[in-house]
């Protein structure tokens, strides 16, 4: 039987909710810089966290809105398989989607940490860190073309990476042994060590302070803080049921057949209900959503409309219910492949944004470019030295109720940097032709949908390998309350008047000579186009954001020689299109253009 | 005679300094409109007709970074290559806050329609590509001429490898438009990475016309007033550099007031025998903390301007413009004497990041503030004297402070006034902790081997309470702590950085090619401290690599000294491997392969006379008084209140207030204070 303690007063217990907070980031800060991968620096694709005895999460450091459930989902499966055994000097390893992981190249640590003369554990270090490579078919362990999860690497169950103090010698040569870059992969394990090692130090200080007793009640009460809060703003909303459809154009290994994500937000008093029954069963590609990443982009989707961010623990989640039925994509059987499943994160997180939108019009924003374009380059340079070049695009934010989308900035379901041309340049037998906005591309609307990045490559190597993971190419990002949609991703070949127009997800052979280009979607507006303020449409023609015929097409406006909107024209033109199209703000949109009907 | 001049947003510090060690200081209103006016009423008020005795003249200004915060910059244009001219708009995709979709990235400083392309290309290499077109180049300048451009950058993607085109395109500029200003990315940041090279470079040209302007005004009124002295200005990076060299590149002085005070903190640091030094910094919005080891200040290699403050989350970037130059490494955090008490809707105590600051203010200014501040509860337990601050030129509303604690915190808490207010500043010390571990704890020191030195307004108020919370067991509080960037000023030394791009694996590396790198450099180096005064033999040229093992994505400083190219090559994998070891706690075999990816020199020049008088004695106070003060455990205890001047050299016993003009000092129950060297006072605390 545990001591009780008597329930902290109100002072106490913020400092602890300070320190432990502090802990999770000090965690992240010790990755971040011990790490060797750059999956890890530039896109920060990893998290860290405190979790009680339970397995409850209690404090998260920084982290990716995708990782927001996925921890306490893990840790727990450990819990369950380990029961008892679990001793001081242990530390648990596993990358499992099928035991609370995501996809594979996500390997979880665990450290247990042991009060003073107790053999309970008390609390967990936790981490998690996207790895460059954990094996099977293809460099980097991200194949979106794999039907198998036994082709995308090594899988590791709820295992002892450590036991009672000792690094478990066979399965560190089973993974050595296992993936491409055994260095990098041991390296960045080391830097999760080393974050685990910090949080026991912090967390034995905030034993030595408080006593066992009182330590775990500050842990409970971190924990209901963050419900109260969560209820709180959760109480504010008002009550109502909403619907949202949208799609991912394919799986590449069934091409051209649309994937359906269905989800229904119920909200009543102080919660929330995130339901994503009726979305399409697991499909054969590798884009199969576990239910901690539809749980994160559910998350993710609440946390913007609540008025406080509170800080992520169990009791956000108290309030917040997640249901994706298994055997559908938002929660696959195995052995589904799942490597690629950021894709279905993405629009599971813009199909809940969409629901979220129908009940609080505007508290939400228009699609998002639909996340992040994969692109790869590989083959060998002129020095017979292979060449790998990885880089993920993205960069346009949906019309929003009060502003303009954003042009140029990371998804928010991600925080991604992009690559320096210069570098890409240097390191790869690669020429970058320009990186730039295209104009005419942001879905119109009072406030307009962000407009489209372009990024074009010279293939100068003899030959190479270029492989490409889009969409949106025939789904378009949705524009909200008579907004319109963004324009479709393209790809193409030689741009220019003999261009080959490409698919948005293509393995192909790039020559020397030959240049290849990407478009990225351009993001959803909001509300009536007709209704913008002639003075915005000025600033968008002469920022070249849109051009005089984009102007005329899409928000009514007469454009003058000059390049300034022609006022009396443009109201003229204005009236007689609103008698063809009357502004009707309406949430629901066609799925094949994504324009509100 | 040398005179600090330090510019904040209310007040503009002065400090003079003569050859005895005599200090005088002065506080006057600064005036925005024309910051040298103000300058100049001061310099009036603090010497009279003796100011034409003064040698140097020694300044920090905000005037950078309030021009870009308020976007009062000069109408500026980019030249860059075709295909790139939203890499300035782009920037690195990154945003500093999530789940926010009001989030807005800042402005860009040059509008798209101001940003023009001219045909060209350079590779990685150096070699041309695609050679500069005239004709675009030419349409480029028709472009600057007709929407009246004051200010253009130039940034052509590889221009780190080779500059001919850029410097190509400048003179095609300049033999249009004479008084344009031309800020040239290869000069500004010689690196390798676009958006930086272009930030940098477009914050230098929008803040240049501005600041030169601002430095010419200055030298008319001090030429006015017969102050012949020459101008020095406080840099980013901590050292000085002289006026010309500051309107040339004045993307360098952004932050020059923060780093004031901790080269001041460095030098008296050195002189006093401390090898480690946390430097606190706590004012009336923010607290800063820094670090300096065996006198020497840590560096950052960019940082935002115009970002705020993020507390405690130094991986959140995007909430401002990039600078990638060196500058001092402080972590900053929303906690000062007017950020806000308050108790959030689930029930928990929370401190700031709001502020009340200057107008309205704290409730006790009675200036129509409602909200408690840290001050408030400052003045509430005691700790602050209500009979005013600053000498008396503003009286504290106590019983207005107390009634507004019981009714938003003491009630709401179920606490006494007094709990309630120690345990917000309570919150409000944990914050500023944090901050301070950000930069030493996180970087593998060991905290309880290190003093700390306090100063700002606020600074030696909290620094007893925060020392031993974290087991510090030195507390060190600077003469002048109010003042201290003005009085630091007076410490510093003139620096030069130079950086280059240099990216090659140290086993193969061509020693003539880093021959000539260095070269170069010392060269640059040399000639910009000559320009400043300073003859060969009072230069010191200190050489830092960017280096990393093959693989790795990112880089470490590793320090070199003033070693050839080839002994460079030789010390590196070494001195790279030790370098790993002190920052991650590990360094790969033997035998793995390093690069290295820029070289960087810090060119110093030494001042002929030390810095810093022997001796200094404080300015005399008021008698001995005593007052209530509240503290934890004890409750109520009449406290005595004492000046500098009045504190020994022995050890005298808390609790101990210790009032000045610009900042008060609480030696809290079983601690004690001392008059130590250099007018310092020193606080020993006893761990409970």
């Amino acid at each position: 039987m545990q001591e009780l303690s008597a329930d902290p007063d109100p002072i106490t217990a913020e400092l602890f909710r300070n320190a432990i907070v502090a802990l999770g980031d000090e965690m992240a800060l010790t990755i971040y810089r011990a790490a060797y991968s750059g999956v890890l620096k530039n896109i920060m694709d990893y998290s860290t966290a405190i979790c009680d005895a339970r397995g409850r999460l209690v404090a998260q450091g920084l982290s990716l809105p995708g990782h927001l459930a996925s921890i306490p989902q893990a840790l727990q499966a450990c819990l369950r398989h380990f029961g008892d055994d679990i001793a001081p000097g242990d530390i648990l390893i596993m990358n499992d989607p099928y035991e609370g992981g995501m996809h594979l190249p996500d390997i979880f640590i665990f450290r247990p940490f042991f009060a003073e003369g107790e053999n309970r554990a008390l609390a967990w270090a936790t981490t998690v860190c996207h790895h460059t490579d954990v094996g099977g078919r293809v460099p980097g362990s991200n194949a979106s073309d794999s039907t198998e999860i036994f082709a995308e690497g090594l899988r590791i169950p709820p295992l002892k990476f450590h036991d009672a103090g000792v690094p478990n010698a066979t399965l560190i040569r089973i993974i050595e042994r296992n993936v491409r870059l055994p260095a990098r992969v041991m390296g960045d394990l080391r830097a999760q060590l080393a974050a685990c090692e910090i949080a026991v130090r912090g967390l034995e200080d905030l034993q030595r302070r408080h006593g066992p007793a009182l330590l775990r009640r500050l842990l409970d009460e971190t924990m209901d803080h963050s419900e109260r809060l969560t209820r709180h703003c959760l109480s504010l909303l008002a009550d109502g049921e909403a619907t949202f459809t949208d799609w991912i154009d394919d799986d590449q290994i069934d091409a051209g057949v649309p994937i359906k994500l269905v989800c229904t937000v119920r909200k009543s008093g102080d919660r929330m209900v995130f339901d994503w029954t009726g979305s399409s069963p697991q499909v054969k590609g590798a884009i199969n959503n576990t239910w901690s990443y539809t749980a994160g982009a559910s998350y993710c989707a609440a946390k913007c409309v609540l008025a406080i961010n509170m800080a992520n623990n169990d009791g956000v989640f108290r309030a917040i219910e997640v249901i994706a039925p298994p055997g559908t994509i938002t929660n696959a059987l195995p052995p589904a492949a799942c490597a690629a499943r950021g894709l279905t994160g993405f629009r599971a997180a813009d199909c809940a944004f969409g629901a979220l939108a129908q009940l609080y019009p505007q508290l939400v924003f228009a699609a998002s470019d639909g996340g992040n374009t994969g692109i790869t380059i590989g083959g060998i340079d002129a020095n017979r030295a292979p060449f790998i070049y990885v880089d993920f695009l993205s960069g346009a934010w949906g019309g929003r109720p009060t502003r303009d989308g954003l042009d140029g900035n990371t998804n928010m379901f991600a925080n991604m940097a992009s690559f320096s041309i210069e570098v890409i340049e240097a390191e790869n037998p690669l020429e970058v032709l320009d990186y730039e906005m295209v104009p005419d591309t942001g879905g119109p609307g009072l406030y307009r949908g962000g407009v489209s990045l372009r990024r074009t490559w010279r293939m100068l190597a003899t030959e190479g390998i270029l492989q490409v993971r889009s969409d949106r190419a025939t789904h378009r990002p949705y524009g909200l309350q008579g907004g319109g949609p963004g324009a479709p991703s393209h790809n193409c070949l030689n741009p220019g008047a003999n261009q080959q127009d490409l698919a948005a997800k293509l393995t192909m052979t790039l020559r020397e000579g030959q240049v290849f280009r990407h478009d990225l979607p351009g993001a959803g507006g909001w509300g009536d186009p007709l209704a913008r303020p002639l003075d915005a449409v000025a600033q968008d023609l002469l920022a070249g954001k849109v051009t005089p015929q984009g102007a005329l097409r899409d928000y009514g406006v007469v454009v003058r020689a000059d390049g300034t909107p022609d006022e009396a024209a443009s109201l003229a033109r204005r009236a007689a299109e609103r008698r063809q199209r009357p502004p009707t703000p309406s949430p629901a949109w066609h799925p094949l253009d994504g324009r509100g009907v | 005679m040398r005179i600090g001049i330090d510019i904040g947003g209310t007040f503009t510090d002065l400090v003079a300094i003569d050859r005895d060690g005599g200090v005088r200081t002065v506080k006057t209103p600064s005036t925005p409109q024309d910051y040298a006016i103000g300058i100049a009423r001061g310099l009036h008020d603090l010497l009279g007709a003796e100011v034409t005795a003064i040698d140097e003249l020694l300044h920090a200004t905000t005037i950078g970074s309030n021009t870009i915060l308020e976007h009062k910059i000069a109408k500026t244009a980019l030249i860059t290559t075709l295909g790139f001219r939203d890499v300035l708009e782009i920037r690195d995709l990154r945003m500093p806050r999530l789940y926010d979709i009001n989030w807005t990235k800042p402005e860009p400083l040059v509008p798209r329609h101001l940003r023009f392309e001219v045909a060209e290309r350079m590779r990685p290499d150096g070699s041309v590509s695609i050679a500069l077109d005239d004709a675009s180049v030419a349409a480029a300048i028709d472009a600057l001429e007709a929407h009246g451009v004051q200010s253009v950058a130039i940034c052509l993607l590889h221009s780190y490898a080779n500059p001919a085109h850029e410097v190509a395109v400048a003179q095609a500029v300049r033999a249009r438009l004479a008084t344009i200003a031309i800020s040239l990315s290869h000069e500004i940041l010689p690196e390798i990475k676009e958006y930086p090279r272009t930030s940098t470079t477009v914050v230098n040209a929008a803040i240049q016309p501005v600041v030169r302007a601002y430095l010419h005004s200055l030298r008319t009124r001090l030429d006015e007033i017969g102050v012949a002295a020459p101008v020095r200005l406080m840099q980013s990076n901590g050292g000085l550099a002289s006026a010309r060299h500051a309107g040339d590149y004045p993307a360098q002085i952004v932050e020059s007031g923060p780093a004031a005070g901790v080269v001041g903190a460095a030098v008296l640091a050195t002189r006093l025998g401390e090898a480690q030094v946390i430097t606190f910094d706590m004012g009336g919005t923010t607290a800063k903390a820094g670090l300096v080891e065996h006198g020497q200040v840590m560096r950052a290699e960019a940082m935002e301007v115009g970002g705020g403050v993020m507390a405690g989350a130094r991986l959140l970037v995007g909430g401002g413009y990039m600078l990638k130059l060196p500058a001092i490494d402080l972590a900053e955090v929303g906690a000062g004497g007017g950020s806000i008490c308050r108790i959030d809707p689930g029930g928990a105590p929370k401190v700031g990041p709001q502020s009340a600051g200057a107008d309205p203010g704290p409730v006790c200014y009675g200036r129509g503030g409602t909200q408690p501040t840290i001050t408030d509860c400052n003045v509430a337990l005691g700790y602050l004297d209500p009979a005013g601050l600053a000498g008396g030129s503003l009286r504290l509303d106590r019983d207005a402070a107390w009634a507004c604690i019981d009714e938003h915190l003491a009630r709401p808490m179920r606490l006494s006034v007094p709990e309630a207010a120690r345990g917000m500043l309570t919150i409000a010390a944990a914050t500023m902790m944090r901050a301070i571990r950000s930069v030493s704890v996180e970087r593998g020191r060991d905290i309880r081997s290190c003093a700390m030195m306090a100063f700002g307004g606020n600074g030696p108020l909290f620094a007893a309470s925060i020392a031993r919370e974290l087991g510090i067991a030195r507390v060190i509080i600077p003469p002048m702590p109010g003042l201290f960037s003005a009085f630091g000023l007076l410490l510093a030394d003139t620096e030069h950085h130079v950086s280059r791009s240099f990216r090659t694996r140290v086993d193969t590396a061509s020693v003539s090619a880093l021959e000539r790198l260095v070269r170069e450099m010392r060269d640059t180096g040399a000639g910009r401290l000559a320009a400043d005064g300073f003859a060969s033999a009072r230069q010191r040229m200190q050489f830092t690599a960017m280096a990393r093992y093959v693989g790795q994505s990112s880089e470490i400083p590793v320090p070199l000294g003033d070693l050839s190219a080839a002994a460079m090559l030789h010390a590196l994998p070494d001195a790279f491997g030790a370098a790993h070891a002190k920052t991650y706690g590990f360094r790969a075999p033997p035998g793995e392969l390093v690069e290295m990816t820029s070289l960087a020199l810090l060119a110093r020049g030494l001042a002929d006379t030390p810095r810093l008088p022997d001796s200094m004695t404080p300015p005399p106070g008021a008698e001995e008084s005593v007052r209530d003060v509240w503290y934890p455990g004890t409750g109520w205890v009449a406290t005595p209140v004492i000046c500098r001047a009045g504190l020994q050299k022995t050890p005298r016993a808390g609790p101990l207030i210790i009032g000045e003009y610009d900042a008060t000092c609480l030696v809290p129950p079983g601690s004690t204070a001392r008059r130590c060297d250099f007018g310092t006072i020193v606080l020993a605390l006893t761990q409970e």
